[in-house]
């Protein structure tokens, strides 16, 4: 029997395959192989990418030069541009404005053969730091509201370069997501004067179901009411609502975390492609107290088709606890 | 420049990329391997392989459950939701939850193995359509459900699975999808305000502007969006004002299988026969039942339409997750390739 789960926060309900789950066999294999060809987020190849915005590197190097360990440039190919005035516009029934924000890549390591799984604690920290800088830095910018960062790896997620990555949109719009979150979020507060993911944590720990794995100052677990297999979130255990206020200390848990939850899921499901995304409050100037950042991260397994475009709610052929518990149990090196 | 535009209904932006737009070589349509036609369940002569036929139109007469049908709707071999049994709500903690109660079934639109539904003859099309309506008309007298998504998905990238056998589906569902409630609330809004409908502007507004539109028939028009999420995504609306698509007149119903015969031989031309999916947005069941809140003036605010979504671009987790689209080609020159696509037996309408 399948369940009709519903989101505490947006509302939206998926269909939850509870009593016959999907483990990880039902799902295709994924083969990540490298294509060869020169890849411009490697070593020596600095001058095919637009000059670099932030990088790590030890000092006495030349920039845009080799000798860097992370490497922060402009997307070759920008999905919004950042020159220009936003020019909103109206004409009958539709609004416009301008194409105007940011897109920035974060080239995580020089070494095309590693994945984001791969790197050591203290280059994975360097990323997060990299995440928090850049967004920090584009919070001048009066034009743009939100800064969305995310990875997508593996060709089915929409990676189109296999060297790992990550990537920053500053936009001047908060996306619709992130808006139903919150709105979401400030109708649960008005009721109970929490946070609903405060909530969310406290009783996942109590049930520990769900919990992937813990430390100091993060949870990993697959949601409730996920909308996709093997789904999992990332909360921060202390409350925030903004990720670039993330204090030097848990970042470097927040690295750990991120670490052992992609190597469990490489290990359990095969190397699946996959998708992350940090949700994060708008950039505005006083702190929520009803919103939690977290990172959502979707493995690539099933297909979108008409029904889930239709309505918006989803069938999730594995159900949380099951994927919870395979994610839990498994042996990493 | 590239773009932000907003989708009048729901308020999501998109991301017209206008620079670098992408034409229709861009994309490559693929396709898996297929089941054979010996092994389709869904041909006729296979009939004895599916579960019992719950509607089928013999134009000829014949036997419930054998051949000599043109259209045939059974319930889903793979149900999402069960039919039996009740809701059963319920809260555990700050989660809430019910049983996956629902209706699930497939309208076979063709007894013959064709894989796409741009290449049936437009009566299968049309006959297709109304059992859809007749279906949606009875699933609508079980109190349990509140709504029904018709659907369509062709090609395995667009979920379509290994059986290639032209067909739509209806899932009805306990809940009011998120979706459909946005377009409400939306819809409901802009009602307010202006005591118009949002969609009727909007379709005055295209076929006065002529730069999106498609196809434009006495009763029906398709155009591509404004604020389109996707390459060559596609909008068919009735002219005339109506919030449920199960009270489409005789005519509305032959000028709509006329206009997705051509849209979908069209995207076929010009994308080289690419996966997409089609689904119906139409007011939520009330019926007999009146409920609450945003049903009031429903009436009068919505307006069905069908939305079809070829699928050409990686749509992955990012999208779902942010609700944000970069869309790599602008509607008006999509709009444009698909009036001048050169078919077979094109409508005068273009």
């Amino acid at each position: 029997m399948s369940e009709l789960r519903r989101d505490p926060i947006i509302g939206r309900w998926n269909i939850i395959e509870a009593d016959d789950p999907a483990g990880p066999e039902a799902f295709e294999v994924e083969t990540h192989a490298n294509s060869g060809g020169k890849c411009p987020f490697c070593f020596g190849n600095e001058g095919m990418t637009p000059p670099e915005i932030y990088v790590v590197r030890p000092p006495g190097g030349a920039a845009n030069g080799p000798g860097w360990s992370l490497r922060v440039v402009a997307n070759k190919f920008p999905a919004l541009k950042i020159e220009g005035d936003l020019d909103r516009q109206g004409m009958g029934v539709y609004d416009w404005c301008n194409g105007v924000g940011a897109h920035e890549v974060i080239v995580e390591t020089p070494d095309h053969n590693r994945q984001m799984a791969d790197l050591s604690i203290a280059e994975l920290t360097e990323v997060v730091k990299a995440f928090k800088a850049r967004s920090l830095d584009l919070r001048g910018d009066k034009r743009l509201k939100y800064t969305l960062i995310f990875k997508n790896f593996g060709l089915s997620a929409g990676a189109s370069l296999e060297h790992t990555h990550s990537q920053l949109i500053a936009l001047p719009i908060v996306p619709k997501r992130v808006q139903e979150e919150l709105r979401g979020a400030e109708r649960y507060f008005e009721f109970r004067e929490r946070c609903p993911y405060c909530d969310m944590l406290r009783h996942e720990l109590q049930e520990h179901e769900r919990v992937i794995c813990e430390n100091r100052s993060f949870v990993a677990i697959c949601p409730f009411m996920s909308s996709f297999p093997f789904e999992l979130w990332v909360l921060p255990k202390e409350h925030g609502a903004d990720f670039a206020q993330l204090a030097p200390e848990p970042a470097g848990d927040f690295a750990r975390i991120l670490k052992e939850t992609l190597l469990r899921l490489r290990t359990a499901l095969r190397d699946p492609s996959y998708n992350f995304i940090i949700h994060s409050a708008p950039i505005e100037r006083q702190a929520r107290e009803e919103y939690h950042w977290h990172l959502e991260l979707i493995p690539k397994l099933t297909k979108i088709a008409g029904f889930e475009w239709g309505t918006g709610f989803y069938i999730n052929p594995t159900s949380p606890e099951q994927a919870a518990t395979l994610l839990r149990d498994i042996q990493i090196g | 420049m590239p773009e932000l535009r907003k989708d009048p209904l729901i308020g999501r932006w998109v991301i017209i990329a206008t620079d670098r737009a992408k034409r229709p070589v861009d994309f490559v349509a693929s396709h898996d391997e297929a089941l054979s036609p010996d092994t389709c369940p869904f041909c006729a002569g296979h009939e004895g392989e599916t579960p019992t036929e719950i509607f089928a139109i013999r134009p000829n007469g014949g036997k419930g459950n054998g051949p000599g049908w043109t259209v045939r709707v059974i319930p889903s071999i793979k149900p999402v939701l069960r039919i039996e049994g009740q809701l059963n709500r319920h809260g555990k903690g700050m989660y809430d939850l019910m049983d996956g109660i629902g209706a699930h079934e497939v309208i076979i639109e063709t007894p013959d193995h064709i894989p796409n539904a741009a290449d049936l003859p437009v009566e299968h099309l049309h006959a297709a359509l109304d059992a859809s309506r007749i279906r949606m008309v009875d699933l609508e007298r079980d109190p349990r459900f509140r709504y029904v998504l018709w659907f369509k998905n062709y090609g395995s990238v667009a979920g379509a699975g290994r059986i290639q056998h032209s067909r739509s589906q209806l899932i009805a569902t306990p809940v009011t999808p998120l979706r459909v409630k946005e377009e409400l609330v939306g819809t409901r809004r802009y009602f307010e305000d202006k005591e118009r409908c949002l969609v009727c502007d909007l379709a005055a507004q295209e076929r006065q502007a002529r730069v999106r539109v498609v196809i434009d028939t006495p009763h029906i028009l398709a155009l591509c969006p404004f604020a389109s999420r996707f390459p060559f995504e596609l909008w068919i609306v009735p002219k005339r004002h109506g919030c449920d698509f199960d009270k489409l007149s005789p005519e509305e119903l032959s000028d709509l299988a006329a206009v997705f015969k051509q849209l979908l031989s069209r995207l076929k031309a010009v994308l080289n026969d690419p996966p997409y999916n089609a689904l119906l947005h139409t007011a939520p069941f009330r019926g007999r039942h009146t409920r609450v809140g945003y049903w009031k003036t429903i009436e009068d605010d919505y307006h069905w339409h069908f939305e079809l979504i070829p699928r050409l671009t990686r749509v992955a987790g990012f999208e779902w997750g942010s609700g944000f689209y970069i869309n790599p080609t602008p509607p008006e020159e999509a709009a444009k390739y698909l009036r001048e696509a050169v078919i077979e037996e094109p409508l005068a309408h273009v």
